[in-house]
């Protein structure tokens, strides 16, 4: 068996990669805003999220850890035998596919609609998934490597983002709370929920890690600061924008517009564009490297790096080909994409604790006999 | 892709090379390997070896009274202390010998005789390999061989012209010591011998180049280096199979990590303190003969943007000169590039007033930004370059034409806006900042790539160039140590040395990649503390003391 990574990464980058993951397409799309009637809610559907994303994410993180050095691809092969395992497998690779294809075409329709109107949107995705792959065929290491420093760039612009424009800030416009039921929160809840849902990333990174026993324990911490910083954000946009938050396209990016300080320290929006930029190279970045290790692993390839330049020119071609525009794009991400990664998600996960469980009583019974 | 075929080709032309030049290099024009009984065929192997070269100089002298033994002692004029020769040499051979008889001694009894005794000087060694003997002679070393028997001495009498220990030319201090590497391995080795006075200050010498016979050194300090570094670059040195080595910035290329980077992974100093400031974090030095350009590896990225007089001045102003160096290397890399992307493409993050007088500026200006940046930057670089390479006597011509032409009359005849001046000026000087320059001269690169994706994509094109750029920095290693060490991956206790720089006292340990072997430096809380007023009885009352 060759290896075909061989990089280690640190607890902290785990955790950094996750909440960069988590947080990126929603840095300036606000799905879970645009994706509600009553945007008063939002913070709250938000630690919903949260409660129900912590059991899932402790869940995918110990099953990993009951294979050391085996990715979620290869184990699946293991629990649920080479054919069944295989077809997860591609049902996980397709996941991470759909994943990179939505953030690549987010990014280009971002840069599109805010600050470029007239170049067109295939320069910005080509770019994109070349920085990535670049990044991904240098191998875990270096990307979780980067992602650390991204994570710490991308917080501090967000924070920068959240507290600067306390002029506008009327904490009022947060009121009433839970007027309209618990019916309200359900559509934004999915949509997180679909976001957390790529957290079965957890059961690729988890056999790089050079300490794996601290594993649970940084998943954890990256949802509570994933869904923090989510949660900050649906309450500074109401606080700003009051009740209409869901009709701006970009609310983060025009939030950041607002910010000036003295009449000299404005145009932080750049600093926006640029943190997101990085950050979505990071998770394209991730992305590519997860899929090219599970293609390599579910076909026993001996080495995965050049699978890392095609997948990411398949990216683009696709990332243009499913989506019409970026209505079309929210809508698909907040609804079936949302719902259908749930779903693979759950499956996922109870099928193999299911194969889990009946081997284990399985290998009790036969002890016990023998 | 390119790359890999670029790389296969030059593998197939390397290899192809390799066999036609094995032959040269080997013992020249000699059938035979070892030292002949007979002296005249011995001096005919020399005199053939070395051909008619003019600085060849073979003296006969007689050992013992009439006849006696037939010496020929041989070396190169110029290589050698010619005085020394006569004295510790020819002169205890022909002077104190004049009552022996030496055909009644054997001729070990000679060897023992000439070796033990008669010859003067401390460095002193047998040989009886021709091949040795030749590259000794060639070397600068002094020959003594004798007639009747096949071994001869050599001694190392070495002394030619040499450039003294002078301020380096590149990096200057204004505190701090002034001495520079020169271009003799002895005087560099010595120069770091008198810094670090204890045995386990080691030196290791190689010699590379089958003609050019450079001596090469790997100096490191014993226990604080990490051994495999140390037998990497033992490998990496002894893998070399070339006909000259002239210069450690060829024996870089060599040795380095990352062959097709711009970036370098191996720093090169003139600067001694330099050096033994990296020994004592764990890295080693390979110093060249013929060069005084020492090269450290393993380093990290922000190892080029320090400067030794970090670390003499006060920390504060130390740690703010650094934060300084890094945003010079930021304005050196982007600058042109963000100036070109706000004007073409985001003129509405400027604040209006500037807007309008950018655009006044550029009315008449018949050029896209783009073109005008590149036009400038690479008017400075021609510029930079003639500076450098002309004589001295023109520099005044050169800075005239410089200011006047390239500065002053472009704007007035409209070519290019002062705004554009003033970035690419700015630039220059902070490109200046740098303290190393293999470094600098990897940003004057690759801000030309950086202009045009600016000029094509906006702020988008900087971020994607930026980022390849970053991409490429992570991905690379230095002796097995990530290349942006304690920024990516982040190493929380190197931060104190890197980012700022912590005061002496609180930098307990080495760097963590290089420094593992022996972690800690110092004992811990050696913060100076002022004795409080009570306790403090010298400063206090000097006039009670004096009376007790």
């Amino acid at each position: 068996m060759t290896v075909l990574e061989g990089g280690k990464i640190s607890g902290r980058q785990f955790m950094a990669v996750l909440i960069v993951l988590r947080i990126v397409p929603v840095t300036l799309v606000f799905s879970l805003i645009s994706n509600i009637n009553h945007v008063q809610d939002v913070w709250i559907a938000v630690i919903i999220g949260a409660v129900i994303t912590i059991p899932f994410a402790v869940l995918v993180t110990k099953l990993s850890l009951r294979f050391p050095g085996k990715t979620i691809i290869e184990y699946s092969q293991i629990l649920l035998g080479p054919v069944v395992g295989r077809l997860l497998g591609l049902v996980i690779l397709w996941c991470f596919l759909c994943t990179s294809i939505d953030i690549t075409r987010v990014l280009g329709e971002g840069y599109v609609i805010a600050i470029m109107p007239e170049t067109p949107i295939l320069a910005f995705m080509v770019m994109l998934a070349f920085m990535s792959s670049y990044a991904a065929r240098s191998g875990l290491e270096v990307t979780c490597r980067l992602g650390e420093d991204v994570f710490y760039i991308l917080v501090f612009v967000l924070l920068l983002t959240y507290v600067l424009p306390y002029n506008a800030m009327r904490f009022e416009n947060l009121r009433p709370v839970l007027a309209w039921g618990v019916s309200n929160l359900v559509p934004p809840v999915i949509s997180d929920l679909g976001f957390y849902s790529q957290f079965l990333m957890i059961g690729m990174l988890v056999p790089y890690l050079n300490r794996p026993e601290d594993a649970t324990k940084y998943a954890i911490y990256a949802v509570l600061i994933g869904s923090g910083l989510m949660a900050l954000a649906a309450v500074v946009l109401v606080a700003v924008f009051g009740p209409t938050a869901n009709s701006w396209t970009l609310p983060l990016y025009s939030l950041s517009r607002m910010i000036s300080l003295g009449e000299f320290f404005e145009r932080i929006e750049v600093a926006v564009m640029a943190a997101w930029t990085l950050s979505t190279g990071i998770k394209l970045a991730l992305f590519l490297w997860a899929a090219s290790i599970a293609i390599a692993q579910l076909f026993n390839l001996r080495a995965f790096e050049h699978l890392v330049y095609p997948l990411g020119a398949v990216i683009v071609a696709s990332g243009l080909f499913f989506f019409n525009s970026m209505v079309d794009l929210e809508d698909f991400l907040a609804k079936a994409g949302a719902v259908s990664s749930i779903l693979v998600a759950g499956v996922t996960l109870t099928l193999l604790y299911a194969a889990l469980g009946i081997r284990t009583l399985i290998r009790r019974r036969k002890g016990g006999s023998g | 892709m390119a790359l890999g075929i670029l790389s296969k080709a030059l593998k197939r032309l390397l290899s192809r090379q390799r066999k036609d030049s094995r032959a040269l290099g080997a013992c020249p024009s000699s059938p035979q390997t070892l030292l002949s009984r007979k002296l005249r065929e011995n001096e005919a192997f020399i005199r053939d070896a070395f051909g008619n070269s003019c600085d060849l100089i073979i003296r006969e002298v007689r050992f013992g009274i009439s006849p006696g033994i037939a010496v020929l002692v041989v070396h190169i004029d110029g290589m050698v202390d010619t005085a020394l020769v006569s004295e510790a040499i020819i002169k205890p051979i022909g002077v104190t010998s004049e009552l022996l008889e030496p055909e009644r001694l054997s001729s070990a009894q000679v060897q023992d005789m000439l070796k033990n005794r008669l010859i003067l000087l401390s460095d002193v060694k047998q040989v009886s390999d021709i091949a040795d003997l030749f590259h000794s002679i060639a070397g600068g070393k002094c020959g003594i061989i004798l007639d009747g028997s096949s071994v001869a001495f050599v001694c190392d009498v070495r002394g030619f012209e040499k450039r003294s220990v002078e301020e380096p030319m590149s990096e200057v201090v204004i505190r701090g010591p002034r001495e520079g590497f020169s271009e003799v391995l002895r005087i560099n080795t010595s120069l770091l011998r008198r810094r670090i006075k204890d045995p386990s200050f080691w030196i290791e010498e190689f010699t590379v180049g089958r003609v050019s016979r450079t001596q090469v050194a790997i100096a490191y300090i014993k226990g604080i280096a990490n051994d495999k570094v140390v037998q990497e670059a033992r490998d990496r040195i002894t893998r070399i199979d070339i006909d000259s080595i002239q210069e450690s910035g060829q024996l870089e290329e060599y040795l380095e990590d990352a062959p097709f980077s711009p970036f370098p992974t191996i720093l090169r100093t003139e600067r001694p303190d330099r050096v033994t400031g990296a020994l004592f974090e764990g890295r080693i030095a390979i110093l060249t003969d013929g060069t005084p350009f020492v090269l450290i590896a393993p380093v990290t990225f922000l190892l080029f943007l320090t400067s030794p007089e970090d670390y003499y001045e006060r920390f504060f102003i130390a740690s703010a000169v650094r934060l300084l160096r890094y945003a010079s290397f930021f304005i050196a890399l982007l600058l042109p590039a963000l100036y070109v992307a706000v004007t073409t493409f985001h003129q509405e993050m400027l604040p209006t007033p500037l807007v309008l007088a950018i655009a006044a500026q550029r009315e008449g200006v018949p050029f896209p930004a783009i073109f005008e940046a590149l036009l400038m930057e690479l008017s400075f670089e021609i510029l930079r370059e003639a500076a450098v390479r002309l004589p001295k006597i023109y520099g005044p011509a050169i800075s005239i034409v410089g200011v006047l032409i390239l500065g002053e009359a472009a704007v007035r005849a409209g070519l290019v806006s002062s705004a554009m001046i003033i970035v690419v000026a700015l630039t220059a000087i902070a490109s200046f900042v740098t303290p190393i320059f293999s470094l600098s001269i990897a940003v004057r690169l690759l801000r030309f790539p950086i202009i045009l994706l600016a000029g094509t994509l906006g702020l988008f094109g900087v971020v994607f160039g930026f980022s390849v750029v970053a991409i490429h920095l992570s991905s690379l290693r230095s002796f097995g140590v990530p290349f942006l060490e304690p920024i990516a991956p982040v190493v929380a206790s190197d931060l104190k040395d890197t980012l700022i720089r912590l005061p002496w006292w609180a930098m307990d340990t080495r760097p963590e990649f290089t420094g593992k072997s022996d972690l800690r430096r110092q004992s811990r809380g050696l913060m100076p503390r002022a004795p409080k007023p009570q306790e403090n009885k010298i400063s206090g009352s000097p006039g009670k003391r004096g009376s007790t």
